[in-house]
């Protein structure tokens, strides 16, 4: 049994909206930078962090393509913390809610992140050394 | 006595709540649990010199643990320097020590 702690995230914001996100992303990475391992449970608009068909875009108004403009997206964020973590040898587990998925039609997310309900939250809140939640407000 | 981490995203000159913020993390402080914050995104702002906020700055006086997120300040432009003398810098580390150290990490 490793002895690497796990710490839980629950987090309701959807992507390309608040601040909050980023924050919320750099808190998981510098979990990851400790060697913490993470659990996340996302509901409410929160699940289509890890929708797979987000799409970069130029800006027009300020005549820049599409890479140029180099959009940030959270599946690519998503998917980096994972291969952070496969990289360190620890856990890097998401959930999404799904009633929160089905409302949105967000059902298509990338590889490795799960569909749930609140009991994965209460095992992750559970099992985990310690547990944050970052309400929307 | 317990330790709390409040980490603070909210400014007291836009959002009304942080009232019941400041004076929940002022209770705990006087009820002799050991309380630090952290403060992000928009929650830097009273930190920064001539800022006036009553209720932050007793925080302060009281000698609460305040630091201000780096990377929120970077964005603002706000040096270090510009930072009151009891409020000083970190980063998401601070977040994670706490919860590993097991103490109630709280998001306002």
């Amino acid at each position: 049994m490793s002895d690497t702690k796990t710490l839980t995230f629950a987090f309701m914001e959807p992507p390309f909206e608040s601040e909050r996100t980023v924050t919320f992303f750099r808190l998981l990475d510098a979990a990851l930078d400790r060697g913490a391992g993470v659990r996340v449970f996302a509901y409410e608009g929160a699940v289509a962090l890890a929708f797979a068909r987000q799409q970069p875009h130029g800006n027009a108004v300020h005549h820049r393509d599409s890479e140029e403009e180099d959009h940030p997206l959270t599946k690519d964020w998503i998917a980096a913390l994972q291969e952070k973590a496969r990289s360190k040898g620890i856990g890097f587990e998401w959930i999404n809610c799904g009633l929160c998925v089905d409302e949105r039609g967000v059902n298509d997310v990338i590889e490795g992140c799960g569909r749930g309900g609140p009991p994965d939250l209460w095992r992750y809140a559970s099992e985990a050394h310690n547990t944050l939640t970052i309400g929307t407000r | 006595m317990s330790h709390y981490l409040f980490i603070q995203s909210q400014d007291p000159f836009t959002e009304t709540r942080t009232h019941h913020q400041f004076d929940l993390i002022g209770q705990l402080y006087d009820a002799g649990h050991k309380v630090a914050v952290l403060l992000v995104q928009n929650g830097v702002t009273p930190a920064r010199r001539g800022a006036k906020s009553d209720l932050f700055d007793d925080l302060l006086r009281w000698g609460v643990t305040v630091r201000a997120d780096q990377f929120a300040l970077a964005q603002r432009e706000i040096d270090h320097a510009d930072l009151k003398d009891q409020v000083g810098v970190a980063d998401m580390d601070l977040v994670i020590d706490a919860m590993l150290a097991g103490h109630k990490v709280i998001w306002h």
